[in-house]
């Protein structure tokens, strides 16, 4: 449920965890990103930083600038001011990613898994059998379907947590369990109902089933998107997976590689929840493509 | 200039506060885990206290200096030497081109902060020259110091003899039993009133698998309230899962049954609970302690947590000095 007040938790003397649901939803987490776009515009004195998450907020703030209650009264305010949810419009990137579905990295890195660690269902394979899906092939149809939402960022520079927009793109998978030791960099994975790049060869849990030669993060800040930052994404961001072929795929990582590569986000629309849900209402849920 | 000999186990330069304004985007703070004595290092030497010095661990390297500076080391008592001769802690000295700081292993606390006037001269890293080893961003080539590679010294000036009055350092006398300040929550009402009772009557003991990330505890079972045991199944299937949430640092997250506390290099976010926060100003005694060295935690509200912060920064002043 979405609380009507929200609970404010303490974290030792840097930290205030804002409580402002228990659900994982698009609305729930849209709360959340209204809420932490209002603190920040606000400018508190001695709130320092935010991390929003799915249905929380964790505030850092200087207990010599301001104190827990003040935190309290004043991100509580902030949150009733928002009145209905309907009328929230918050900015949103749409960042495109050409991606290798079924690609031969996450492949080997399975194969890895299986001869080092456990026997295991291919991924691409457990994604089609869980999900009630026909084959591969609908795989990558239901997958690249629709825009995702970045609903949050963070466990590792560059990660965010990818909600599908659209219902009927939905993709749902159990964790690998033990985790893999490795995983492909910027292979793409879907855990639970959410999905995520790997911003780098990392541990991982996700089913990975596609890689895309687009970074998300780059401590170099080499190319044109790191520039401000050396993680791309945004809260807020929707993202859209392009299915492309091998030689598409090798194009854009040589760009990459030589430093010239521009990612393609566009800047210049306002997500409106009242047309969101509008829209909802008009498609049929269980439907696939 | 200073050429590294030996690097220690893991030497690695910090600063403080660190790389604030970048968790959300999963970057910790990094810098140093014992900041009480770091700072002390730097008033020493006549920096700045958050300048960028060397985080020492367990093990200290061998450095040698290229030119004139002035050096001072604190916190765990590393047995510090120059050329083989005693070189006295919580003090500035001078040192000579051409000489070498030793720092040995461990003998009290594990963790030791060499300051050189000026500071370390690294390229800041979104605001902080902090390690942060794990991405490679930071510091010397993002990581912990390897032999053979070269410290850049900034311009500083300072005054040789000056030390830190007994009263303003941190106690690092090598005891295994440390008191450790913790506020309950964020996620408090996860566990059970038994789970509470257990935490701060028994003993944890701190596992040899601990470090910048996290300090994991061995101790008796936790319990569990109806918030973690009847939850809606986005959350989870053990108790101590929870839908992904920011984690705040220092916080006491319950991994399944393996309570860690995370600490300055830990992750900004996941799927576990937090029923209890160690605050800032306990961070030292984290810091100082070794792996098998027991944790007994003391329940301590947010006002008091404060005031432990700034009673250390208080003394974190030149009127430490003398």
């Amino acid at each position: 449920m979405i609380y009507d007040e929200p609970r404010f938790l303490p974290g030792g003397d840097k930290f205030i965890e804002m409580e402002l649901g228990d659900e994982m939803s698009f609305d729930c987490n849209f709360l959340v990103h209204s809420v932490a776009a209002l603190i920040r515009q606000a400018k508190i004195k001695g709130i320092v930083e935010l991390v929003p998450e799915l249905s929380t907020i964790m505030i850092s703030y200087d207990g010599d600038q301001i104190g827990f209650a003040d935190v309290v009264r004043e991100v509580g305010a902030l949150r009733r001011s928002i009145g209905s949810l309907e009328d929230q419009e918050l900015d949103s990137r749409l960042i495109y990613f050409p991606v290798l579905y079924v690609d031969p990295w996450t492949r080997a890195c399975y194969d890895d898994y299986c001869a080092k660690i456990a026997k295991k269902e291919w991924d691409p394979e457990l994604l089609v059998r869980v999900n009630n899906l026909v084959d591969l092939k609908q795989l990558i149809r239901v997958h690249s379907g629709c825009e995702y939402w970045v609903a949050a960022l963070g466990f590792w520079p560059g990660l965010a947590s990818h909600m599908p927009l659209d219902p009927r793109c939905v993709l749902t998978a159990p964790k690998y369990n033990p985790p893999r030791t490795w995983t492909p960099k910027q292979a793409i994975g879907v855990g639970g109902g959410l999905c995520a790049i790997y911003p780098d060869q990392t541990p991982g849990g996700y089913q990975i089933f596609a890689r895309t030669p687009a970074p998300i993060w780059e401590p170099t800040q080499t190319l044109p998107a790191f520039k401000q930052s050396l993680a791309l994404f945004r809260p807020g961001d929707r993202v859209r997976f392009v299915p492309v072929d091998r030689e598409e795929y090798d194009y854009v990582e040589r760009k990459v590689g030589e430093g010239s590569y521009q990612h393609v986000i566009s800047d210049f629309q306002k997500f409106s929840i009242k047309r969101y849900h509008a829209w909802l209402a008009t498609i049929d849920p269980k439907e696939r493509f | 200039m200073i050429s590294v000999i030996k690097p220690g186990l893991e030497t690695s330069v910090q600063d403080w506060p660190g790389r604030i304004g970048y968790w959300e985007q999963g970057f910790p703070p990094s810098g140093p885990f014992d900041s009480w004595s770091f700072r002390l290092a730097n008033l020493l030497v006549g920096n700045k206290p958050g300048e960028a010095g060397l985080e020492c661990q367990f093990m200290g390297p061998t450095l040698r200096f290229e030119r004139d500076a002035v050096v001072a080391v604190t916190g765990a008592d590393m047995v510090p030497t120059l050329d083989g001769m005693g070189f006295e802690m919580w003090r500035s000295h001078k040192i000579k081109a051409g000489q070498a700081l030793t720092l040995g292993p461990a003998r009290k606390g594990a963790r030791a902060y060499i300051a050189i006037a000026g500071g370390i001269d690294v390229p800041p890293v979104l605001g902080s020259r902090s390690t942060f080893h794990m991405a490679g961003i930071g510091g010397i080539e993002g990581h912990a110091l390897k032999a053979g590679q070269s410290l850049p010294v900034g311009q500083g000036t300072a005054t040789p003899g000056r030390q830190v009055k007994l009263a303003a350092r941190p106690e690092i006398g090598g005891t295994r039993d440390w008191q450790i300040e913790a506020v309950r929550g964020p996620n408090d009402d996860w566990v059970d009133d038994a789970a509470h009772q257990r935490f701060v009557t028994v003993g944890w003991k701190l596992q040899a698998r601990s470090n910048r990330t996290g300090y994991r505890l061995d101790g008796p079972e936790w319990t569990f309230t109806e918030r973690a045991t009847n939850k809606r199944l986005e959350h989870g299937e053990h108790p101590s899962n929870v839908l992904d949430h920011g984690y705040p640092v220092g916080t006491v997250n319950l991994c399944g049954q393996t309570p860690i506390i995370l600490v300055v290099d830990a992750p900004s976010t996941g799927g576990f609970i937090n029923p209890y926060t160690v605050p800032s100003g306990a961070f030292w005694k984290l810091a100082q302690a070794k792996p098998n060295d027991t944790f007994h935690f003391r329940v301590v509200t947010v006002d008091q947590a404060h005031e432990l912060r700034r009673a250390i920064d208080r003394l974190c002043t030149p009127a430490s000095l003398e």
